[in-house]
C-alpha cells in the first residue's frame, strides 16, 4: 500500500517526506486546540477550495487537459446542494445525502460535457474557451432567476442576491446528528481532504497513472500502444470536474449562502492561478501552493478585493513569464535534490 | 414586406453582427498566431470606456468610436511585445497570460475608475415597419460588419501586409527565411485583432451600461463562433457567424437572451461532436482543400 | 495458408490526390515484408492506414480474420499489431523505465513487470540508461527504445517504419539481426526502409510502391535484378544495382 503512494509521478516520495506530512496533520489536527473559533472557521474556508485545486492538477498537470470549467462544476455542486438540501432536509443524513447527490450531479453533468469535448476532439486552446464559457453561461443563467419563479420544489435560486436557507452538513451519529460547524466542520474536511490527496496519488502512481501521463506526452502513442486515449481522458476530466463539485457542495454548506458570483469571471480565474503558481505537475505543490495562496489573497481582501485580485492577476503573468512550471514545484524539485545529495 | 418577416431578418442581422463584431479580432489573431486572446473582452471593454471618455470630453461619436478603436489596437501592439511575444511557441501559456491581464485590466478598472461609468444615449432613433418599431442604429451595427468582413478581405488579400501576413500563417520559418519581418507581422496582426475588437466596444458602446466587467458580455459569443469558425476570419468566422445568428436569434425571440446564450453553446458543442471524424479532423481538412 | 493481413483495393486520397491508389497487398504469417519505394510512394500513408491512423478513401484491411478497415487504431493494437513510427516518439519527458513500463503494463502482471522490464531495457542495451528522461537518449538509442515498446506488446504484426533512420550501420547491422530473430520466433513483420543493404539482410519478400501503386512484387533477388525497379527507386538506371 505505502508502495504505491510513491512513484515517478509524484514529488516527496522518501520517508522523510511522509514523516513531514504525518507531522503536518498532526498539527493540523491539533490547530482546534489552540486557535480560536474564527480561525478554525477560516482554516475550514481555505481547506474547501483545495479539492478543485487538486481536480485541476489532475487534469491539467497530469492529464494535459486545461479546464477553465472548475466553477462550473463548483457552480453545480453549490447550487445543487442548496437545492437538494432545502428540499430533502438536513436531519436523517439528509445533508449529507444531499452532499453526494450535488457531487453526482457534477460528475454526471461532466461525463456529458466531457464525452462531447473529448469525443468532439476539441483540444489545446479551445479546451479552455469551451469549458469557460460553459461557467459564463451558467453564470449568466443564475443571475437571472432572481424571479420567484425560477423556485425548485421550495429552493428560490434568487439570481444575484444568492440562494440561502439552506443549513450545514449534519453527520448522523447513534441515532442523534452532529452539527457539522466550526472544529467539527473543520475535522470532517481535514480527514476527506487527506483522504483525497492518498486517493489521488494513489490513482497517479497506479498504471491510470503511467497512460495518463503518456497521453499528456504523446496522445498518438499512446493509443499506438493499445490504450482507449479519449476514455481515459473522460475518466479523468470527470474525476477532476467531480471534486470542483465537492468545493462547491462543501462552501455552500460551510456557508449556507451561494451566489453567481462564486461561477463567473473572475472566480473561474482562480483555481487556474492556484494551480499555475503552485505548479501543476505535482500534487503536493498544488496542495501546499493553494493554501499559501488562499492564505495570502484572504489578507489582502481585508484592504481591496480588487486590488487581490490584480495582484493574482500579476502573478499569473508573472508565474508564466518567469517560472512556467510553477514556484512551488521548483522548490519542491530543489528539495528533493538537496535531499538525495545528502542521502547519496 | 409585413413586419413579422422584418423583425426576423432584424434579429438576425442584429446577432450576427453581434458575432461578427465580437468575434472579428479574436479570429484574427488565433489565425495567425494559434493564440486565443482571453483578455479579449477587455479589449472590447477599452474601446467601450476610451469611446464614451472622448464623447463626454465633446468629440463627436464618429470620432469617438475611432479613439477607442485606435486605443485599443495600441494597447494591443504595447501587449504583444511586453507579455505576448516571449510565449510564441507556448500558445497554451498565451492562454494563461491574457487570462492574467484580463483580471488585472478588469479589476484595475474596478479600484480607478469604481463600477460605473458615464454612457452614451443610443443615436439615430428608430423606423417602423408595420406595426413594430426597430433601431437604426442597430441596422448601423449590421453594416459595420459587413465593413469588417470587407476591410479584412481588403486587408488579408489585396495589401502586400496581406500577402506577407499569409505567407507567415502558411508556414513561418519559411516566410522568415524569405525577408519577411514575421515578428513586426505578429505585433500588427495583433494591434489589428485589439483595435478590432476596440471597434466592436466602440460601436457597442451607445447601446450598452458602462461596467469594467462588460467584456464577459461578449467573449462567450466570441468564443462559440471562433470554435466554429476557426481560424479564418472570411470562410470561419463569417459562415460560422450566419448558422450560429440563425439558431441565436430563434432561441431569443422564443425563450429570451440567457437561454438563447446557452442554446447557443449547446448547439456548439453538438455541431463540434457530430462533424465527421470530430472538429479537428474538419478542421484539418478544410484547410488542406 | 491464409495471409495475416490482406489489403484489398486500399484507396486514400487528399485534396484529390491519390496518396495510395488501388492497393492490393498480402502478409503471410512469419515473413519479413519490405516496403520499398522512392520518396512520396506513399509508403508510410499505406503504414498509418493499416495502424488505423488515416482512414481509407476506399477499400478494405482484414487483420488475422477480423476486418479492421474503420477500427480505431488502439483496437487493432489490442488485436495484435504495433508500430513503430517513422520519427521516433518515445515519450521524451518520462524516464526511459517508464516507457518501457506504460509498453508492457498492458499485457504483464504487476507482479513479473519489474523482471520483464530489466529483460527488456538489457535486450535494447539501455539499462544505464534506465533513469534518463527519454529525450535526452541519442537518436539511434531512441530508435531502439521505440522498437522495444512496440515489441513489448507482443505483437503478431509488427510494423517497422524506417527502423535503421540515423543509426550507425554496426546498429543497422544489429537490428537487421534483432528482426531476424523475431520472425524466426513465429512474428510477422513489415518494414518501410530506404537501405537496400538492410533489406537484403532481413526480406523474405518485397513489395515496390511507386506513386501510391503496387509497382512489383517479389523476392529481394528477384527486385533487385529487375531493371523497371531500379529506374524508379533509383532515379538513374541500374546506378546502385551494386550496393
Amino acid at each position: 500500500m505505502f508502495q504505491r503512494l510513491n512513484g515517478p509521478q509524484t514529488l516527496g516520495n522518501g520517508r522523510g517526506f511522509w514523516i513531514g506530512a504525518l507531522a503536518v496533520f498532526a498539527v493540523a489536527v491539533a490547530f482546534p486546540a489552540v486557535a480560536d473559533p474564527y480561525d478554525v472557521g477560516n482554516f475550514a474556508y481555505f481547506l474547501i477550495w483545495i479539492f478543485m485545486a487538486l481536480g485541476l492538477c489532475l487534469m491539467w498537470g497530469y492529464g494535459g487537459m486545461l479546464s477553465f470549467g472548475q466553477t462550473f462544476f463548483f457552480g453545480l455542486g453549490g447550487y445543487g446542494y442548496g437545492v437538494i438540501e432545502i428540499n430533502i432536509g438536513a436531519a436523517h443524513g439528509g445533508s449529507l445525502a444531499a452532499l453526494v447527490l450535488a457531487v453526482s450531479v457534477a460528475a454526471l453533468a461532466a461525463a456529458i460535457l466531457g464525452y462531447f469535448m473529448i469525443y468532439g476532439r476539441i483540444g489545446g486552446v479551445f479546451f479552455g474557451i469551451v469549458t469557460l464559457s460553459t461557467t459564463l453561461a451558467l453564470a449568466a443563467f443564475v443571475g437571472q432567476t432572481a424571479g420567484p419563479e425560477w423556485t425548485v420544489g421550495t429552493a428560490r435560486l434568487n439570481g444575484f442576491n444568492g440562494m440561502q436557507g439552506m443549513s450545514s452538513l449534519q453527520l448522523p451519529w447513534f441515532g442523534r446528528d452532529i452539527d457539522l460547524e466550526e472544529s467539527a466542520l473543520y475535522y470532517f474536511l481535514l480527514v476527506l481532504l487527506a483522504a483525497t490527496y492518498v486517493g489521488l496519488r494513489l490513482l497517479v502512481n497506479s498504471r491510470f497513472g503511467n497512460v495518463l501521463v503518456a497521453i499528456r506526452e504523446d496522445p498518438q502513442r499512446a493509443e499506438l500502444l493499445g490504450y482507449d486515449v479519449r476514455r481515459y481522458q473522460l475518466v479523468t476530466f470527470v474525476i477532476g470536474s467531480l471534486l470542483a463539485g465537492l468545493s462547491g457542495a462543501l462552501y455552500t454548506a460551510w456557508g449556507q449562502f451561494i451566489t453567481p458570483s462564486s461561477i463567473g469571471l473572475p472566480a473561474a480565474a482562480m483555481p487556474i492561478v492556484w494551480v499555475a503558481f503552485a505548479g501543476r505537475s505535482d500534487l503536493t505543490a498544488t496542495f501546499v501552493g493553494t493554501f499559501v495562496l488562499l492564505f495570502a489573497f484572504q489578507t489582502i481582501t481585508i484592504y481591496s478585493e480588487q486590488s487581490a485580485l490584480v495582484l493574482m492577476g500579476l502573478l499569473l503573468v508573472a508565474t508564466v513569464l518567469f517560472a512556467p512550471r510553477g514556484l512551488m514545484v521548483g522548490v519542491g524539485q530543489s528539495l528533493a535534490r538537496y535531499s538525495a545529495r545528502r542521502g547519496g | 414586406m409585413s413586419g413579422d418577416l422584418f423583425s426576423y431578418v432584424y434579429q438576425f442581422a442584429d446577432v450576427f453582427a453581434f458575432l461578427v463584431l465580437s468575434a472579428a479580432g479574436l479570429a484574427i489573431i488565433f489565425g495567425m498566431m494559434g493564440i486565443i486572446n482571453m483578455a479579449h473582452g477587455e479589449f472590447i471593454m477599452c474601446g467601450v470606456y476610451v469611446t464614451s471618455a472622448t464623447y463626454h470630453m465633446g468629440l463627436p461619436l464618429v470620432l469617438a468610436q475611432a479613439c477607442g478603436t485606435a486605443a485599443a489596437g495600441l494597447v494591443g501592439v504595447v501587449l504583444e511585445y511586453l507579455v505576448i511575444r516571449p510565449l510564441y511557441a507556448r500558445p497554451l501559456d498565451s492562454l494563461l497570460v491574457t487570462l492574467g491581464v484580463s483580471l488585472i485590466a478588469t479589476q484595475g478598472t474596478l479600484v480607478i475608475l469604481g463600477s460605473t461609468f458615464p454612457g452614451i444615449g443610443t443615436p439615430l432613433g428608430s423606423f417602423d415597419v408595420g406595426v413594430y418599431t426597430f433601431s437604426t442604429y442597430r441596422m448601423v451595427l449590421f453594416a459595420a460588419a459587413i465593413g469588417v468582413l470587407g476591410f479584412v478581405y481588403v486587408l488579408f488579400m489585396r495589401t502586400g501586409f496581406g500577402v506577407q501576413a499569409r505567407a507567415t500563417m502558411q508556414n513561418a520559418a519559411m516566410a522568415r527565411a524569405l525577408g519577411v519581418p514575421t515578428s513586426r507581422i505578429y505585433a500588427l496582426s495583433f494591434g489589428i485583432g485589439a483595435a478590432l475588437a476596440g471597434l466592436c466596444g466602440a460601436l457597442y458602446a451607445p447601446t450598452m451600461n458602462l461596467i469594467p466587467t462588460m467584456g464577459a458580455g461578449f467573449i462567450v459569443e466570441a468564443f462559440v463562433t471562433v470554435v466554429v469558425g476557426g481560424a479564418s476570419v472570411l470562410l470561419g468566422t463569417a459562415p460560422a457567424a450566419a448558422v450560429l445568428a440563425i439558431i441565436r436569434s430563434g432561441l431569443n425571440a422564443w425563450y429570451g437572451q440567457v437561454i438563447g446564450q446557452i442554446g447557443l453553446l449547446i448547439a456548439v458543442i453538438l455541431i463540434v461532436r457530430v462533424l465527421p471524424s470530430g472538429f479537428s479532423g474538419w478542421l484539418a481538412r478544410r484547410s488542406a482543400s | 495458408m491464409a495471409a495475416l493481413l490482406e489489403i484489398r483495393a486500399l484507396s486514400r486520397t487528399f485534396g484529390g490526390l491519390f496518396a495510395v491508389s488501388d492497393v492490393d497487398l498480402d502478409v503471410n504469417p512469419g515473413e519479413i515484408h519490405c516496403l520499398i519505394g522512392p520518396n512520396g510512394a506513399g509508403k508510410s500513408t499505406l503504414f498509418k492506414l493499416v495502424m488505423g491512423t488515416y482512414t481509407p478513401t476506399h477499400g478494405s484491411i482484414r487483420f488475422d480474420g477480423e476486418d479492421i478497415t474503420q477500427m480505431t487504431p488502439f483496437r487493432r493494437v489490442n488485436l495484435g499489431m504495433s508500430i513503430k513510427m517513422q520519427a521516433p516518439s518515445v515519450f521524451r519527458a518520462l524516464p526511459v523505465w517508464q516507457n518501457v513500463h506504460i509498453a508492457l503494463q498492458r499485457r504483464v502482471p504487476r507482479r513479473l513487470l519489474a523482471a520483464e522490464e530489466g529483460r527488456l531495457l538489457d535486450l535494447l542495451g539501455l539499462t544505464a540508461e534506465a533513469a534518463r528522461p527519454a529525450g535526452e537518449l541519442s537518436h539511434g538509442q531512441q530508435q531502439w527504445l521505440e522498437i522495444g515498446m512496440a515489441l513489448a506488446l507482443q505483437p503478431k504484426l509488427l510494423l517497422l517504419d524506417e527502423p535503421t533512420a540515423g543509426l550507425s550501420p554496426e546498429e543497422t547491422f544489429r537490428t537487421g539481426e534483432l528482426v531476424k530473430r523475431l520472425a524466426q520466433a513465429g512474428m510477422t513483420v513489415m518494414v518501410v526502409e530506404h537501405d537496400m543493404d538492410f533489406v537484403r539482410q532481413i526480406a523474405t519478400r518485397v513489395t515496390v510502391l511507386h506513386l501510391g501503386k503496387i509497382f512489383a512484387e517479389g523476392s529481394v533477388e528477384a527486385i533487385v535484378a529487375d531493371p523497371a525497379v531500379a529506374e524508379i527507386y533509383l532515379g538513374t538506371p541500374h546506378a546502385n544495382a551494386d550496393s
